[in-house]
């Protein structure tokens, strides 16, 4: 069984190229709001459980572990450690960076949540558990979004 | 609604609320294999191609090099003309990005003559109101001027009603 026809002139292969739209809007939600409204102020705020007594940052509507509405909103100071490092040594598009950079998780200090953020440590000067803080931008560059921190530093 | 916290956000409101907007890069190439290269080929000529299956009778149109009913390849190119009929239609008062339209949008899908049943290519209707439209009314093919064809399926501005028909 063979196929008896067959395109011999490579040049008449035909390649479709598309672009799909795939744009949207991600809105933060109701305790969302509340934490980039506070950080745009240079604020942290998260959530407690009075069940359990778990602090969530950045803060949840319910807790997950006892399905309780939660509605105790606590400052929570500039003061983190990082949990887990990846040094990126390439960009989105998987180009080469001339300095490696370091995304990290930092944990909040004294909750059970944290984000995920720039580091801005020399790569081989990072280590799991060192204190780090939120650097932010310039109170009128602000925008209520997480790049309104420019990176976590020591 | 009342006993959950929060509200429904209008589409004004969403702008005022912490919000994060983004267009991924969502690129891709498709390469279209024997059969659909061939097709989009003859479309730039202004031509309509089928391939038909000598077992079962079949033809396949847009073309397939093999056939799903008989587990086989295909066996021979076919040339169609550009006229058919509606199979399905869909009058869209929406556009592409969901806007509301005033003139409505008539896509559908239309069997081509000579080709098998079942087999079609969906398409825009064109110089025919909503109300003219009708499942089995028979069309035709309104082409690009040849200088302006680049061997795509838009190369038919849009399927019109066929003259002398009904």
């Amino acid at each position: 069984m063979t196929f008896i026809d067959r395109i011999e002139r490579p040049e008449d292969f035909r390649h479709w190229f598309g672009d799909m739209e795939a744009q949207y809007v991600y809105t933060s939600g109701v305790a969302g709001d509340k934490f980039f409204t506070a950080l745009k102020k240079g604020k942290f705020l998260g959530t407690k459980c009075d069940q359990c007594g778990k602090v969530y940052v950045p803060p949840r509507m319910y807790c997950e572990e006892c399905f309780k509405a939660l509605t105790e909103w606590i400052d929570i100071p500039n003061k983190g450690i990082v949990d887990t490092y990846t040094v990126v040594h390439v960009d989105r598009d998987e180009n080469l960076l001339e300095t490696p950079e370091i995304r990290a998780f930092i944990r909040m200090e004294g909750t059970d949540g944290g984000l995920v953020h720039k580091l801005d440590v020399p790569a081989e000067a990072v280590k799991i558990g060192m204190p780090v803080k939120a650097v932010f931008k310039k109170e009128k560059e602000r925008e209520g979004r997480i790049t309104d921190i420019l990176y976590f530093a020591k | 609604m009342e006993k959950y916290p929060g509200e429904a956000l209008s589409s004004k409101k969403m702008k005022e609320v912490t919000h994060e907007k983004w267009n991924p890069r969502v690129k891709y190439a498709w390469s279209c294999g024997e059969a659909m290269s061939r097709f989009l080929n003859e479309l730039k000529k202004g031509k309509l191609i089928g391939r038909k299956c000598h077992s079962c009778g079949k033809i396949y149109f847009p073309p397939a090099m093999f056939c799903k009913f008989c587990f086989k390849p295909t066996d021979e190119w076919v040339y169609l003309p550009d006229t058919g009929k509606v199979m399905t239609y869909s009058i869209s008062y929406l556009d592409m990005h969901a806007n509301r339209i005033e003139e409505p949008i008539l896509v559908g899908v239309i069997d081509i003559d000579g080709a098998s049943e079942n087999m079609g290519i969906m398409h825009y209707f064109g110089e025919m109101s909503p109300d003219d439209l009708t499942f089995g009314m028979k069309v035709k093919a309104v082409w690009k001027p040849e200088g302006e064809r680049t061997g795509s399926v838009t190369d038919i501005k849009y399927f019109k009603p066929l003259e002398g028909s009904e």
